[in-house]
């Protein structure tokens, strides 16, 4: 009998039935999915790890949740259309089924934020995975300090996750600001680039801050950071690659010798900002 | 486990009996024009093995990594996985390939085991056979070279140069219970001293054979190559006539990149999810598309491509295998069309660039 005749081990690559509770057109480009695994067991995740989300016929996309483990009965994600997999899974109704592996990958450290004033930066579809950390502090309020979030996008027409929006503006559990690049005719908040958001406030040196956008956005907002003297061990990142596998081994995520699937997607700032191919 | 002879003449009816009872996967002549190439195929009979080959075409770990693999079939909204692997061997690899075997082992299994490998390769027996004919490429005497061959599970040796009185055949080593079970197969003799010392004498001298040779380190190669990461001038001229192609990649041992994805039966109703070879050298390989026909590739040019294939192969994965993952087979030099690919050339002109640099 062979190792192999003797050994059970799971088919990594088989993914589990989640069923969809409830979808929110949230733009344009983005639909809300609202899910729950079929067989109602709790999905256990850490905010900023992620899911490969697959139609079968389609193929299989990373995706990171958007809901926080502290909102026990369901979890999130945004998928935006882009090609061939998102576009098939925006077309389906609440109650049909998506196929779901993971959590994947490292999240957003909360035993490092925890008890310091915090700063997510948020920009275009990053407020995606960022939703699960911002839920999870407004949830847990009292464990962090100030708490100050920047929202960014292209256009009035971009902004996702509406609802929570209108509670961030007025909630006194989170400092929020918000901008656009271009306003249209309703627009009556602040327009210009993300990084034009630190004028409006202060941000203290010891804060510990989350950066989740466009590649061109870290850049800035680092420069940013960098005049009220953050230390890059404090300041992490949530990079966006084409984690095909989420195992480590498929190779498309390679960032120099660091896998995003596996060592991230969130990196603390000092780990990578020598490797080139980070930014 | 004990080490055994057989004769010239008792070795088809081996492979033959072999055969009666298990697919053998062994090189062939694949194609003979000016030159002969060979691959590892399933041996229909003894008539077809080669193990005088010198190279092949694809490496050997398409017997448990094939170029497509199908990995889960749906249908009707159910799926189940394809896993269904068979006892099967493996022979005649030579030992550059084995030290490529163990490597792949080793990263298909490491954080998440990864069964629709390992259960192929698990139901292999591993074969491996002394190397007769030698690429004209291969520089394995060089690289990886004092990392041990391991994992196979039976060593192959044709012992030649014989005096008059001895017998023509092989040696057979034999390490574990797998390699055991051959032994049914056919007339085995307990191997003397003097044929396990001839054995041992072949294997060790061919060493210096490789007609390509690197003269550095393995921590040598890799602090300079480390270093020279930021010499934009030099990766521009080491990929300036790269198409891209990607067969460096195709070609290569230790190279185990793959892409996933669907497709659909003629039903339109059930399909499957294939992984195939994918290759870090292509266009697209770190490429993601956002909305509105935008897209972001983190490895744009050729030069960016190549660096990271150096890179990969040279540096970042030493600390994890504690050895280069090159084992110097030289089948990228020989299937890249602008001959560009060959490491030796590669890693001499970085080693020369770096060696003027600090004069």
């Amino acid at each position: 009998m062979t190792a192999f005749e003797n050994k059970k081990a799971e088919n990594i690559f088989l993914p589990r039935e989640a069923v969809i509770l409830n979808i929110k057109e949230t733009s344009q480009l983005e639909k809300h999915f609202t899910l729950r695994n079929a067989d109602a067991s709790k999905m256990i995740f850490e905010p900023g790890q992620f899911l490969e989300v697959s139609l079968f016929g389609y193929g299989e996309i990373p995706i990171g949740l958007a809901s926080s483990p502290t909102r026990e009965n369901s979890f999130d994600i945004v998928i935006r259309t882009v090609g061939r997999v998102s576009t098939a899974i925006n077309q389906l109704k609440e109650g049909d089924s998506l196929y779901i592996r993971g959590p994947y990958g490292n999240g957003f450290k909360l035993e490092q934020l925890r008890s310091y004033p915090i700063l997510v930066v948020a920009g275009g579809v990053g407020v995606c995975p960022t939703r699960s950390l911002i839920q999870y502090i407004m949830d847990r309020r009292e464990e962090f300090k100030s708490f100050t979030l920047f929202y960014g996008t292209r256009d009035p027409s971009q902004q996702l996750f509406l609802e929570d929006l209108k509670q961030w503006r007025c909630s006194d559990k989170v400092e929020y600001y918000e901008t656009v690049d271009k306003a249209d005719e309703h627009w009556e908040g602040p327009v210009g680039l993300i990084t034009e958001l630190f004028k409006k406030t202060s941000i203290a040196a010891e804060t510990r801050v989350i950066i989740c956008g466009p590649p061109i956005m870290f850049k800035f907002v680092i420069y940013e950071l960098d005049k009220i003297g953050i230390a890059h061990n404090h300041i992490f990142v949530d990079l966006e690659r084409r984690m095909k596998c989420a195992i480590g081994k498929c190779g498309h995520c390679q960032i120099n010798n660091k896998y995003a699937c596996l060592d991230g997607p969130v990196f603390a700032l000092s780990d990578i900002s020598n490797l080139e191919e980070a930014f | 486990m004990n080490t055994y002879f057989i004769k010239e003449s008792d070795f088809n009816n081996f492979i033959d009996n072999m055969l009666l009872q298990l697919p053998v996967i062994a090189p062939v002549l694949s194609s003979e024009s000016v030159e002969s190439f060979f691959s590892f195929e399933f041996l229909k009979n003894h008539d077809e093995l080669r193990l005088d080959y010198d190279i092949t075409i694809l490496p050997p770990k398409k017997a448990f990594f094939p170029p497509r693999q199908v990995i889960i079939e749906f249908s009707h909204g159910k799926f189940h996985g394809t896993v269904n692997a068979k006892k099967q061997v493996l022979l005649g690899v030579h030992p550059y390939d084995i030290k490529a075997i163990d490597q792949t082992d080793f990263l298909f299994t490491e954080n998440y085991e990864d069964i629709n490998y390992t259960a192929y390769r698990n139901a292999t027996t591993l074969v491996c056979s002394n190397i007769q004919t030698i690429s004209k490429r291969a520089f394995w005497g060089s690289i990886s070279h004092d990392v041990p061959a391991r994992g196979h599970d039976a060593f192959l040796t044709k012992l030649t140069d014989l005096n008059e009185a001895e017998e023509e055949g092989y040696l057979f080593e034999v390490f574990n219970e797998k390699g055991h079970e051959l032994l049914s197969f056919g007339q085995f003799l307990l191997a003397t001293e003097l044929q396990i010392q001839q054995a041992k004498s072949i294997n060790e001298s061919i060493k210096d054979k490789c007609p390509q040779q690197l003269n550095y380190s393995q921590d040598e190669m890799a602090n300079t190559i480390c270093r020279s990461f930021n010499n934009t001038a030099l990766w521009d001229e080491l990929a300036q006539d790269c198409f891209s192609c990607g067969s460096c990649n195709t070609t290569c041992p230790t190279c185990y990149c793959f892409n996933v994805e669907d497709s659909w039966n003629i039903d339109q109703q059930s399909g499957q999810r294939t992984r195939y070879w994918d290759s870090c050298m292509t266009e697209d390989f770190a490429k993601i598309s956002s909305a509105d026909g935008q897209s972001e590739n983190f490895r744009k040019t050729t030069a960016a491509r190549m660096r990271h294939r150096i890179m990969r192969k040279m540096v970042y994965l030493n600390d994890k295998l504690g050895t280069q993952a090159c084992v110097g087979c030289g089948r990228c030099s020989i299937a890249c069309t602008a001959d560009i690919a060959d490491p030796v050339n590669i890693i001499k002109r970085i080693m020369e660039e770096a060696a003027n640099d600090s004069l």
